[in-house]
């Protein structure tokens, strides 16, 4: 009896295991390893070639906090994910709102504020830098019509706004879909009960729809963020990093410093970084977001 | 009693006027934007018809005699990036990435929404967890890693990779969708002598729809699209290259030659703007339905 109850158990934890293994392991390989091993590189002064790179303990970060072009490139991160999250979500819900309900041409609507979104990074980069360079399609407009030229990609400020510009272009379509999602889950009930209540559409809006929204803010915030931490192609194919490194993100000088300059393990004190502060930041912008919620229901 | 329908009647009159106007500007608004939304797209397909010169002077025009095949033809047929085999191969990635990640992610979700002990939780958040390490972070680790699994540079290695890329979100949408599917359904199927596999994927996984279309969509685009692990893990000594990789090497030497960026870069939107067009509906629905569920 108990011989095939064991048997029965075992059984089943071969079945689970089947089910779960073939997962954990690819994960575990391709993911949590990967990670140790930066880590650990982040602590050697490995060039990617050498049999045995050596120990230098923190060495690797001493120098980071020194190093004037990761600091520029951290800064020029977090414009870029600040100031990227705030103009999403404002735009993001903006439009939702502006989109929302069934008729025919509000799926068109959505349709073309989407569609940027389904294009690679690389490809939206290069278009830009085409319509909106040095010698680019509008600059090539202006001057024949005898005007002056823009430095959109050739001016430092200019160069990080135009960045961000295209960014939000491209991505605040996601943003848009996500609250339409949102604004989907509120009861009718309610919003006709403020009607009825006689609130003003603004007040429906900040003490309704609003509070309703909250847990889709936070996945809008924590998402933007995350994504705008790792920008990375499109720096590639718009401005190259330029002009004077004013473009340079975190991820682009991470894989510069890698592959370009052969410091490897320099780069991997940036990857540690970079995987902290993004972490650290989602889960941030997650607790105070969950403050903020509770702070509503209470 | 009269005061009272009195104001009936002013709002009744009153109400649909403000609405109406504020109907009209918000569509002309929105046309507006839609419009700026697409001048981009426009100057992409017009410009990939006309010389330097007229993109440059003419860039709106759409004038018939400005307008030629010449350079399309160039790009389609360039010795350095031929398009058909960045198609194939990109294609072949993303119908590789989207089978393994459906068929692993699948059963451990599944293990994951019915199963209630603990480590089950922490094997939900390790997976989780995943979804924050920028992957651009770890392609670097993953090179070595790949290296010595003798992967590196071959399509094995890189599909692995890439659906390891796509298991964090998957995992964490099918769990939370399987989590909506009633158990009595698989206890019923188990009664009935099905296998734990069996119940798993006739019964829970046709259900999982369209939680499961969601991620294959959204699995789709980033493959596609992706550009720096390609570019990385395969590497030019593979002569391997997908659509992204392809037009970096075609369109990053020849910047201010718009002879060849506009229509390369046509090209590689197309086959990705044309089906986004044909199921756009599902997409968009695709996404609202992830986002309600997560």
């Amino acid at each position: 009896m108990s011989a095939t109850a064991a048997a029965t158990r075992l059984r089943d934890r071969l079945t689970t295991a089947s089910m779960v293994g073939p997962a954990l392991l690819l994960f575990v390989v391709m993911l949590v390893v990967p990670v140790c091993l930066s880590v650990y590189l982040s602590l050697t002064d490995w060039n990617g070639y050498s049999a045995n790179p050596a120990l230098v303990g923190l060495r690797n970060y001493f120098d980071l906090a020194r190093s004037e072009e990761a600091i520029r490139a951290g800064w020029v991160t977090l414009v870029i994910a600040g100031v990227g999250t705030i103009l999403l979500s404002v735009l993001g819900l903006g439009f939702a709102l502006l989109v929302n309900g069934a008729s025919r041409l509000n799926s068109i609507f959505r349709v073309v504020l989407f569609y940027p979104h389904v294009l690679s990074a690389l490809v939206v980069g290069f278009l830009w830098s085409a319509v909106l360079g040095t010698s680019g399609v509008v600059n090539g407009f202006l001057t024949t019509r005898g005007a002056e030229v823009l430095p959109f990609l050739s001016n430092p400020t200019w160069a990080l706004a135009t960045l961000i510009g295209v960014l939000v272009w491209a991505g605040f379509g996601v943003n848009v879909v996500l609250y339409l999602a949102g604004l989907q889950t509120i009861s009718k009930d309610l919003l006709e009960a403020a009607r009825i209540d006689g609130a003003s559409p603004r007040q429906t809006f900040l003490n309704v729809t609003l509070p309703a929204l909250a847990p889709v803010v936070t996945v809008n915030l924590v998402l933007s963020l995350v994504s705008l931490l790792k920008t990375y192609d499109l720096v590639v194919s718009l401005t190259g990093g330029g002009p004077a490194g004013s473009t340079q993100t975190a991820a682009y000088l991470i894989l510069w410093d890698s592959f370009h300059n052969n410091a490897l393990g320099f780069g991997s004190a940036q990857s540690v970084v970079l995987m902290l502060v993004t972490g650290g930041l989602a889960l941030t912008v997650a607790r105070l977001r969950s403050r903020a919620d509770q702070g509503v229901k209470g | 009693m009269s005061a009272i329908r009195l104001a009936r009647v002013r709002t009744n009159v009153a109400k649909p006027a403000p609405v109406k106007v504020r109907g009209l500007g918000r569509i002309v608004f929105l046309t507006v934007t839609s419009i700026l939304m697409l001048v981009p797209m426009y100057l992409l397909v017009v410009s990939a018809f006309k010389s330097q010169q007229d993109i440059l002077a003419h860039p709106f025009s759409l004038s018939p005699d400005l307008l030629t095949t010449e350079y399309l033809q160039k790009a389609w047929t360039n010795p350095d990036f031929n398009i058909v085999k960045g198609y194939a191969v990109t294609a072949l990635f993303v119908v590789s990435v989207n089978l393994l990640s459906v068929a692993l992610a699948g059963p451990v979700s599944y293990v994951i929404a019915r199963r209630t002990e603990k480590r089950f939780r922490v094997l939900l958040l390790l997976f989780v967890a995943g979804t924050f390490i920028p992957s651009q972070v770890l392609v670097i680790p993953v090179v070595y890693t790949l290296k010595y699994l003798g992967l590196m540079g071959t399509i094995p290695g890189f599909v692995l990779f890439e659906t390891t890329l796509t298991l964090p979100f998957s995992i964490f949408l099918y769990a939370g969708y399987i989590m909506t599917i009633p158990a009595s359904l698989d206890e019923a199927a188990s009664v009935d002598g099905a296998g734990k596999h069996r119940v798993f994927w006739s019964i829970v996984f046709p259900l999982m729809k369209p939680a499961v279309v969601t991620m294959v969509i959204l699995n789709t685009f980033s493959v596609w699209n992706d550009f720096v692990n390609p570019q990385i893990i395969l590497g030019p000594g593979s002569g391997l290259y997908t659509v992204t990789t392809g037009v970096y090497a075609a369109v990053s030497q020849y910047s201010t030659d718009y002879t060849v960026v506009f229509p390369t870069l046509l090209l590689a939107v197309a086959p990705l703007l044309v089906v986004f067009v044909l199921l756009q509906r599902h997409v968009i629905s695709g996404l609202t339905a992830g986002a309600t569920k997560g």
